[in-house]
């Protein structure tokens, strides 16, 4: 541009040129070279056809990286070529100019290229639009003023987008062929007064085609922003909505006249192309006759006044579900065959039904449930959700949904629950507590009064470790039974026929049998006491199931432990666990919802686990073990008037070490069952507040056993000690000669006193086998061993042995030795060897008091545990110390004498 | 009073010309805006040269920026739909515009380079709108463009843009 004075730059040129329209735009390009370039720029064009959505980058990028690959090819060839004929023509300075030449080529081929596939292209176009020419002339009989240049046959022009093509450099060809084939139409539709008017409509008589066309001018309008753009798309956009509103009408009509097949699926594939047909689909939805005869569907009522008071009847909303999900599914064939493929109508469909239908069931019944009890509330909730997730599986996807049908029904189904999600859990959470407590306090009130008397009741040495092993698999058996919020519910068996009776019956003791607290009220079958009488109690029900085992054994086993009984029990806190395995099953259903609600819901189970750890461990086996640790520290065997085989505190509380254990290791499973199973709590995860709370748990339970182990080693020295006193004779080791100087006839064995006091020891450390870790296990009987050490040295040394009675005295000590090996505790067990060696030293004949000295002097024969002072001490203990003292004094230190 | 003197500043165009404008008028310039907040107070004391522009251009412009100051702020529209600032001219600018070509391509350039886009609009509309419904030649005498196409040349362009013809 050479102005007379200010020059416009190429950027302000640039700009201007995009405000012009397309012919003008033409036209300046032929003014001149420059402005040619300016308007060809391909980057202009492809912002239209980006604009419109019909240019793909990648495909873009691809064609010209291989056109750039086919040159380089061809380049190469060429420079082949070239060399060759450099090679044989004349050299001379032909190299550097060869290169110079080349590079030239490659420019100009480009060029040339690029123009080649113009021209033909626009041969092409040109060729076309002449053939129109001639086809639309005959085809119009032409009275239009205007023969509007390329109108194509009408029915390629449907497809006009889908021909377009991504090709550097082409962009402003495809373009043209899109604007020679709308533009036409789109001007004129611009121009045009009323919708009779536009050519549109008079070319195309086929409302598919007619939407189909008006659908690519919409796209087409977007590439249009020369200046009154915006009246012209206004015009478009009115003609759309006319034309809609007619299809939609006809739609309706069809609608009305439930013609699925004939006019309804007719109109709703010209809305799709239109638009996507939204308008049809809000039509089909909203007017559809399920939401206005819901009547038929059911009373939300039945659920709660086919109930009891705490009870919530399920089956009415089940009938109502399945109802309903019958209906839907039909509804979703119907929509299969009335819209096109691609429009998931089926989905708006769901959505409407879940807002319009399941909200309306659903609150009013769980408003009602939650005012007239929680319990039923609660089972409301829960078992309603389930139900829906159930009846979610039963929605079959129609045509058009997505991979992510179930995904998108399960959003549907967390909409309908999200409001009643958190007070659903809030209530779930408090009345666990509530219960636990309650399970907790009526178990307490009862003990209290009842006064705990029947404490001392000594435990038959029945096989712990079975027993215990025999309980926990039928715990597990009753914790791994699959979820069953929904038939545990007391009245709903006789018509719940569908889904599986026989499971439910199974479900059904598992929740009732052992644990009466879950369903209270008056359909509560009968209470299993916490006597022995529950054996037989179970449930009235036929066909016992496996849960019912468990609860003959938890019967079994409380009567064996009674002695336990008043400081905790096993019963009680079965019951809490079942209590917050029902609870957790409850709200860990709503875990699946995911995203946030889920996310609460996992939350509120790990709270309900947490509490049960809480009132279980603190209110219930704390206090217990206190109790007993407190009653074993009062405990004095000098004032225990009745002397049985055990001392009765440390038994007690041994038992409830067993029990503490079996609780603990019920708790374990019931954390990889109910949480770490079903992913509620990472077991991993060291900050989680599942696995904190039962850490912690864990730790109070060995402290308390600690704590009480140490004063029961106390307790049983002092009951050895006061057995060792009371049993023993002073004539066991020391028979009185007889008369006729000669020894008694005795049989050769250990005394009475020995035998009660191995007897004591080891059935007291036999029930701790097994109960609890081994290690500490290790260290109680490592501590129980050496006081027993010590408390028969002393208790020798207040004896007095004669040669004879050495025998008996050895025999005792060879018992203690072998019940100490029975503890597999080598280092003990040297303590009692050398015991045994010192025995010995009584059953030296007098004469040989050198060789006394010998055995009293020989460290090594104790193996360090007594040094010879001791073993003094020891020997002075014979009957005839006095005899043999000088003797063995002077074998002892006048060997020394001697030596000096 | 005071107020308003500290919101006058002094422009002095490339014929030496002082022009005093409140500050905010002036601020429609991106380019002053962005001197002023460089400048801080300096600014107000100092005049500030405007090199490129001459006299009756920057009144021209001013006077625009005048009836302007109190447009909404243009959004940044770099990234923004270009259809979006294809908004038909306003009544005023019309008439502000009614300039011969000469003064039309000045005020164009000054408010390139003064950063003043919407009137940058205005006037690429409006030069647009004198190139609309014009054929070649009338283009080319209109703005002064040589022809420096041959006779075929000019054909075979016009034969390629066939389908861009006759709306």
């Amino acid at each position: 541009m050479v102005d007379v004075k200010p020059v416009l730059p190429a950027e302000i040129i640039s700009t201007i040129l995009d405000f012009l329209p397309i012919p003008d735009l033409m036209n300046f390009g032929r003014t001149s070279k420059r402005m040619l370039e300016m308007v060809y720029e391909d980057s202009r064009w492809v912002q239209r056809l980006k604009i419109m959505g019909v240019w793909n980058e990648g495909e873009a990028r691809k064609r010209f990286e291989e056109a750039l690959k086919m040159k380089r090819e061809m380049m190469r060839i060429r420079a082949e070529e070239e060399s060759k004929r450099t090679g044989i023509g004349v050299s001379g300075h032909a190299g550097p100019r060869k290169t110079s030449t080349t590079l030239f080529d490659a420019g100009v081929e480009e060029e040339r290229q690029k123009r080649s596939v113009e021209m033909a292209a626009k041969a092409k176009t040109s060729l076309d639009g002449f053939e129109t020419l001639k086809l639309s002339s005959p085809a119009q009989s032409s009275p239009t003023p205007v023969t509007r240049a390329p109108m194509l046959d009408p029915e390629a022009l449907l497809n006009v987008f889908s021909v377009v093509k991504s090709v550097r450099g082409s962009a402003r060809l495809e373009f043209g062929r899109i604007y020679a084939a709308l533009a036409p139409f789109y001007y004129d539709l611009a121009r045009s007064r009323s919708h009779m008017d536009p050519v549109i409509f008079r070319v195309y008589r086929d409302p598919e085609q007619q939407a189909q066309m008006l659908s690519h001018l919409q796209i087409f309008a977007r590439s249009d922003w020369a200046q009154g753009w915006r009246q012209r798309e206004e015009k478009l956009t009115t003609m759309v909505g006319v034309f809609e509103n007619a299809v939609l009408r006809e739609f309706e009509q069809g609608y009305e006249a439930w013609d699925i097949d004939g006019r309804m699926r007719r109109y709703a594939h010209v809305l799709g192309v239109l638009n996507g047909g939204h308008a049809g689909i809000e039509l089909f939805v909203q007017k559809h006759p399920i939401f206005s005869d819901r009547h038929i569907l059911g009373n939300p009522m039945d659920c709660i006044n086919h109930a009891s008071a705490d009870g919530i009847a399920l089956e009415p909303s089940r009938e109502f579900l399945e109802n309903l999900a019958a209906k839907v599914n039909e509804q979703g064939a119907i929509i299969d065959r009335i819209f096109p493929v691609g429009q998931d109508v089926f989905q708006v469909f769901l959505d409407k039904v879940g807002e319009d239908i399941l909200m309306e069931y659903i609150t009013p019944l769980f408003d009602e449930a939650h005012e007239r009890s929680i319990p039923s509330y609660l089972k409301a909730v829960a078992g309603i959700f389930e139900q829906t997730l159930r009846f979610a599986v039963t929605l079959t996807p129609s045509k058009s949904s997505g991979a992510d049908f179930a995904e998108k029904v399960k959003a549907v189904v967390s909409t309908v629950f999200e409001p009643h999600v958190d007070l659903f859990l809030q209530e779930e959470l408090d009345y666990f507590k509530k219960l636990a407590e309650m399970e907790v306090g009526t178990w307490e009130a009862k003990l209290s009064a009842q006064e705990a008397t029947t404490e001392s009741f000594f435990m038959a040495n029945f096989n712990r470790q079975a027993d215990k092993k025999d309980f926990l698999t039928s715990f597990k058996k009753v914790v791994m039974m699959p979820v069953n919020v929904l038939p545990s519910l007391p009245i709903v068996s006789p018509f719940a026929s569908k889904t599986a009776p026989a499971q439910q019956v199974v479900n059904r003791s598992s929740l009732q049998a052992p644990s009466p607290g879950l369903s209270p009220g008056p359909s509560r079958p009968q209470t299993p006491g916490l006597g022995a009488a529950s054996d037989r109690t179970s449930t009235p029900l036929p066909g016992e199931a496996p849960t019912d085992e468990l609860a003959a054994k938890a019967a079994l086993m409380a009567s064996r432990m009674e002695g336990i009984r008043s400081l905790f029990s096993i019963e009680v806190a079965l019951d809490l666990t079942h209590g917050a395995k029902a609870s957790i099953e409850r709200a860990a259903l709503f875990v699946r919802l995911r995203g946030q609600t889920g996310e609460e819901a996992r939350e509120q189970c790990e709270a309900i686990f947490v509490n049960l750890l809480r009132i279980l461990g603190d209110r219930h086996v704390k206090g217990g073990f206190d109790k007993a640790v407190d009653h074993l520290s009062k405990y004095n065997p000098r004032e225990v008037s009745e002397h049985q085989q055990g001392v009765a505190p440390l038994v007690t509380f041994l038992e409830l070490v067993n029990v503490g254990d079996l609780i603990s290791q019920m708790i374990d499973v019931f954390y990889e069952q109910q949480m770490a199973g079903p992913k509620l709590s990472d077991r991993n995860d060291f900050l989680d507040p599942a696995v904190k709370a039962k850490k912690k748990f864990e730790q109070m339970l060995d402290e308390r056993v600690a704590a009480g182990l140490n004063k029961g080693i106390d307790v049983l020295m002092d009951e050895v000690e006061y057995l060792c006193a009371t049993i023993q004779q002073p004539t066991d080791y020391n028979p009185a000669p007889a008369a006729n100087g000669k020894t008694q006839d005795f049989d050769i064995g250990p005394t009475k006193a020995a035998e009660q006091v191995v007897h004591l020891v080891e059935s007291h450390t036999k029930m701790l086998t097994g109960s609890t870790d081994k290690n500490m296990l290790d260290v109680f009987n490592q501590e129980v061993g050496l006081r027993l050490f010590t408390a028969l040295c002393k208790h020798l040394k207040r004896q007095r042995v004669s040669v004879d009675g050495a025998i008996k005295l050895i025999s005792d000590m060879n018992l203690y030795f072998l019940y100490i090996r029975t503890l597999k505790n080598s280092d003990l067990l040297e303590y009692f060897k050398a015991l045994r060696e010192l025995s010995q030293i009584y059953l030296i004949d007098p004469k040989h008091a050198k060789e006394m000295a010998e055995v009293i002097a020989d460290g090594d024969r104790f193996h360090g545990i007594f040094r010879a002072e001791e073993v003094y001490e020891f020997a002075e203990r014979r009957a005839d110390w006095y005899n043999v003292k000088r003797d063995v004094e002077r074998a002892m230190y006048g060997i020394g004498c001697v030596a000096m | 009073m005071a107020a308003s003197e500290s919101t006058r500043i002094t422009l002095v165009s490339n014929d030496g010309a002082e022009v005093h404008v409140e500050r905010n008028v002036a601020e429609r310039s991106m380019l002053i805006k962005n001197m002023m907040e460089d400048l801080g107070e300096a600014a107000m004391t100092q005049s500030v040269p405007i090199p490129n522009v001459n006299e009756s251009v920057l009144k021209k412009v001013i006077e625009w920026c005048e009836h302007h100051k109190n447009d909404p702020p243009a959004a940044a529209d770099d990234d923004s739909d270009s259809r979006k600032k294809t908004t038909d001219i306003e009544e005023w600018d019309q008439k502000f515009m009614q300039v011969d070509q000469e003064m039309l391509f000045e005020i164009i350039l000054a408010s390139n380079y003064l950063d003043i886009k919407p009137l940058l609009d205005v006037g690429c509309k409006t030069v647009a709108n004198m190139i609309k419904g014009k054929s070649p030649e009338e283009i080319r005498k209109t703005f002064n463009i040589t022809n420096d196409f041959t006779p075929e040349e000019e054909e075979q362009i016009r034969r390629e843009n066939e389908w861009a013809e006759d709306r």
